[in-house]
């Protein structure tokens, strides 16, 4: 990975390293890639089904029955700004 | 520095803490992240009210990392605990000073299983969908397991039957029925260690390894060391997954809607940027943009999809060795005390999730004993449980 | 050099389910106060877990029979990433690797004819909130009422070609979802939504041109306007050099009836999918295909026939009746009631589509009950009520739907009188007060008869049988 791809990662992910940060994040990541091309071909993957799951494949679903537990302001408590009952951000300029 | 904080004092008996990934609705849940400083939820976890329902009382939370990704927790933003120039668990601490029963944990990325060898505790990371998630902070939903940990075997083994079972509001809670098999306990015969996976290790560790063989030789248990090469790829596969779902849950921590947000910024963009800059720690922000980067069109068929299809080789491959040996004996860390030299190495629990990265890919239970870990077929942990209190017994 | 418009659109369709995909909220958001269909779980807190919605995938795998798709019997979630205000979890759930139905068909006529336009896939995934920008001048407010509504995006194939194709699809996206109620389907309110996909090319040529897109549409005046407005661009970009075509995203303003560029992110489209572990794939077995597919309704052809050939209407009739559900269900509930097919037909096309036009609404939102209105057809038909005092018991129906008409126009007086000595009576008086009508209908001026038969009737409040005063007024002129 070089400068350019890391600057549109931390764009991408709205964060901002420090130089030194940069740095160190640049050898670890690139070991880690190279470790992993490196290991690309120990076992051949290609008929090999990928497993997001790890238990058994079984349908999971929930009745279509409206709860409404929760009340405004306490999802709002927390929040840093509110106005009107609408969370607040800086003006998005469409 | 704070170990954890106390909650009023409970009537119950038999106490326990929870750490700080497992949500609270009336003692703040952090995560041990200054994003979420203060964090109050609005429902709590279903193993809590599980526990609430059986009489144990809650005493308190323990400090955990930064959303438990780290060695031990010392990337809390309550700084790290050390003791005599030693890395020290919240959790672990807790239990091991006698002050509750035993403790529940997000086994997020192994530091759990870590604290319980170096503080010579118990636990047990049960069958991935064993135990319900809901009301956990999410980082690895595909493998992270609410796990027990506690000074006794059977305290562990009290502990998860109050917390086990099939939870409608998780998706990924197995059906009842199968959970039931964890009642099913199997005597251990046969134990297998894999030679790859002793790795690393230092001398302190390969001793406790060949003390706790020794005990089950002792008790008629055969142990077997054998060959394998695919077990140790777990953790490079595991990196891939566990940063890309780390990557993709925190990104909701953003400033707008609770927890922390920055006070100078101009625009949403800013808004989301300085929030999270200021509020993330390094080994956090370098998971999110290792796991990001996992994931972009140019590296998601070569990187990701190769790691998915990695775990169904290394589930494979464990039940392979399960159709030979009851469970799997190997290291849980390399060594039994981290010092100042691994504070300063950032990505340590990328190397030390060598030990646990296997149970972790593969959603298999994993007892943590005597110093060592056993990693068992699915459903086992009640039978590995009851091998525990056998070396517990025989190790004092 | 001639050219042809090449035209794929992405459909957004807000599926009509009680609560939302994932969670337990109310999917109802429109009109409602901000935030008030909120959990933790659709407003970005940690800890809920998604729990997929069974009516969500009932009504996609529904959508795709309708669509003549091909249904995935293993259908899979998949998580997208991307960082704005509407989207508060910083994903969203979607699929992405196997979604619910492929490979469709779906034919529409225009005046060119008929045409199929190929569907490539429809997917389920979780709506975004709202964004309000005319509160305060500096701040966006965020509404996530309609965060994790159920949407479906239907992805046709590039063979569109022209703003009337454009309209008679999303007419027919519209009607076909309609009759299964899997949608509402309304632009005006945002339950349906349009991304238009536009290049141009030679015509004969099969390479396409530079595309670009053009999102969240939600008229379809607005929608032909910017196709017309982005064609005519292309093509003078192509034969004038006026502007370099890039692929880009262009927003439509309708009011300036121009569409303009829009500024984008350095990072747009990295939305770095994955499977949601969370989300177990959703396994449909032929129990559950077959109970779908069983609740298909009748297809608008298959009833178009069924009218023509087996009641005996006529195709005009037909055609319009099938343009909703609503009103198809109204007609064959009333038939079944009455026994003419004509009767109802009229009935439902002009005494209902004037009341309905009246009040300004469309023919899908007739709420009249068909059997009841099919009394009252026959109540008329059979000579107990006047017409005119039919039409007033009908619109009273509209605003309640237990009226019983039969019991209705008792109560309030509608019943036709058998009684022919109040008739005579009434006429006697009406030709008494009107002696000039009286003078020119002897004189031979038939229609004059016509305002003693009005102050008759209205004497009679519209309760006697036409025929019957007719006779009787007659009778009693030539008595005199």
């Amino acid at each position: 990975m070089d400068r350019e791809i890391l600057r549109r990662l931390e764009l991408l992910n709205q964060l901002r390293l420090t130089e030194e940060e940069k740095q160190t994040f640049l050898e670890f990541f690139n070991s880690k890639k190279s470790n992993l091309e490196a290991l690309d071909n120990a076992v051949n993957t290609q008929n090999v089904e990928r497993m997001v799951h790890v238990m058994p494949v079984m349908t999971v679903v929930r009745e279509d029955v409206v709860k409404q537990p929760f009340s405004r302001d306490d999802l709002q408590r927390s929040a840093p700004e509110t106005d009107e009952g609408y969370w607040c951000v800086p003006r998005v300029v469409e | 520095m704070k170990k954890y904080t106390v909650k009023t004092q409970t009537q119950s008996t038999a106490k326990f803490v929870a750490d700080d990934m497992i949500l609270t609705k009336d003692i703040p849940t952090c995560a041990g992240s200054k994003m979420l400083d203060g964090y109050v939820s609005l429902f709590e976890a279903e193993v809590l009210t599980r526990l609430a329902d059986k009489g144990y009382g809650l005493a308190g939370k323990t400090d955990v990392g930064e959303f438990s990704i780290d060695l031990l927790g010392e990337t809390s933003y309550n700084g790290a605990i050390i003791e005599d120039g030693v890395l020290k668990n919240a959790t672990a601490s807790v239990i091991k000073d006698g002050e509750v029963d035993f403790a529940i944990t997000l086994d997020v990325n192994g530091s759990v299983r870590r604290a319980a060898a170096q503080d010579g505790l118990v636990s047990i990371k049960p069958t991935y969908g064993t135990v319900s998630r809901f009301g956990t902070i999410p980082v690895v939903c595909s493998g992270e397991t609410v796990s027990v940990m506690a000074k006794t075997a059977d305290l562990c083994k009290e502990a998860l039957s109050a917390i086990a079972g099939h939870d409608d509001k998780d998706g990924t809670s197995l059906p009842q029925s199968e959970i039931d098999k964890t009642k099913t306990e199997k005597e251990i015969r046969k134990v297998a260690v894999l030679s790859s996976m002793l790795k690393g290790v230092d001398g302190k560790v390969s001793e406790k390894l060949n003390n706790v063989c020794e005990i089950l030789r002792k008790n008629g248990i055969e142990v077997t060391e054998i060959d394998d090469s695919v077990i140790a790829l777990s953790s490079a596969y595991w990196a891939v997954l566990m940063s890309a779902e780390c990557c993709n849950n925190v990104s909701k921590y953003d400033g707008v809607k609770y927890g922390y947000r920055a006070q100078n910024f101009m625009g949403i963009d800013e808004l989301y940027t300085n929030s999270r800059t200021e509020a993330f720690g390094f080994l956090l922000k370098s998971t999110i943009l290792l796991g990001s980067e996992t994931l972009s069109t140019a590296n998601y068929v070569k990187i990701y999809d190769k790691a998915l299809r990695m775990r169904r080789v290394i589930v494979e491959e464990f039940a392979k060795i399960f159709a030979s040996y009851d469970v799997v004996l190997m290291p849980a860390c390399s060594a039994f005390a981290y010092g100042e030299e691994d504070m300063k190495n950032t990505y340590k629990a990328y190397e030390e999730n060598f030990y646990t990265a296997p149970a972790s890919i593969t959603g298999l239970p994993a007892v943590v004993v005597g110093g060592v870990q056993f990693v068992g077929n699915a459903f086992s942990e009640n039978s590995m449980l009851s091998l525990a209190a056998i070396i517990e017994k025989e190790g004092k | 050099m001639k050219y042809e418009t090449v035209i794929g659109l992405e459909v957004h369709v807000e599926l009509a389910t009680k609560s939302k995909i994932f969670c337990s909220c109310s999917a109802h958001s429109y009109g409602a106060e901000p935030n008030a269909h909120v959990c933790p779980a659709c407003c970005g807190m940690p800890g809920m877990l998604p729990v997929v919605n069974k009516r969500v995938v009932d009504y996609g795998m529904k959508a795709g029979m309708m669509l003549n798709c091909h249904i995935n019997r293993t259908t899979t979630f998949d998580k997208k990433s991307y960082y704005y205000p509407d989207l508060p979890a910083a994903y969203q759930t979607t699929q992405w690797f196997a979604p619910v139905a492929v490979n469709g068909l779906v034919e529409i006529e225009t005046s060119k004819g008929k045409k199929s336009i190929r569907i490539k896939q429809i997917h389920m995934e979780e709506d975004a909130g709202k964004l309000v920008h005319d509160i305060r001048e500096d701040t966006t407010h965020v509404d996530f009422n309609r965060t994790s509504v159920p949407l479906i995006e239907i992805v046709s194939q590039p063979d569109l070609s022209s703003a009337e194709e454009v309209e008679a699809y999303l007419d027919r996206l519209k009607n076909l979802l309609r009759y299964a109620k899997v949608a509402e389907c309304e632009m005006a309110h945002g339950t349906m939504r349009c991304d238009v996909n536009l290049s141009v090319r030679p015509e004969g040529s099969d390479k396409l041109g530079v595309r670009t897109e053009m999102k969240n549409m939600n008229s379809i005046e607005a929608i032909k306007r910017a196709i017309e407005y982005e064609t005519a661009r292309h093509i003078d970009a192509i034969e004038h050099n006026t502007e370099v075509l890039v692929q880009e995203t262009r927003r439509w303003d309708d009011i300036k009836g121009k569409s303009f560029a829009m500024r984008s992110k350095e990072t747009a489209g990295d939305y770095r999918y994955f499977p949601d572990p969370n989300v177990m794939p959703v396994v449909i077995d032929d129990e559950w295909f077959n109970s779908i597919k069983a609740s298909l309704p009748e297809f608008p052809e298959v009833k178009r026939a069924r009218y023509i050939n087996e009641i005996g209407l006529s195709e005009y009739d037909a055609d319009q009746l099938i343009k909703s559900i609503a009103i198809c269900e109204c007609f064959e509930s009333a038939y079944a009631e009455c026994g003419s097919a004509k009767d109802s037909a009229n009935w439902l096309l002009s005494e209902c589509m004037n009341i309905l036009n009246s009040r300004q609404m469309s023919y899908d939102m007739l709420d009249v009950d068909g059997k009841a209105l099919g009394k009252l057809i026959k109540l008329v038909s059979e000579g107990k009520v006047g017409r005119a005092n039919g039409k007033k018991i009908l619109a009273d129906m509209f605003d309640n739907r237990d009226i019983d008409p039969e019991t209705y126009a008792k109560e309030n007086g509608y019943i036709v009188s058998n009684d022919t000595s109040l008739i005579e009576k009434v006429a006697k008086e009406a030709i008494a007060s009107n002696p000039r009508a009286v003078n020119d209908f002897k004189s031979g001026k038939e229609k004059a008869i016509m305002a003693l038969f009005g102050a008759c009737m209205k004497q009679l409040k519209g309760n006697c049988d036409p025929n019957t005063l007719k006779e009787i007024l007659i009778a009693e002129i030539n008595k005199i």
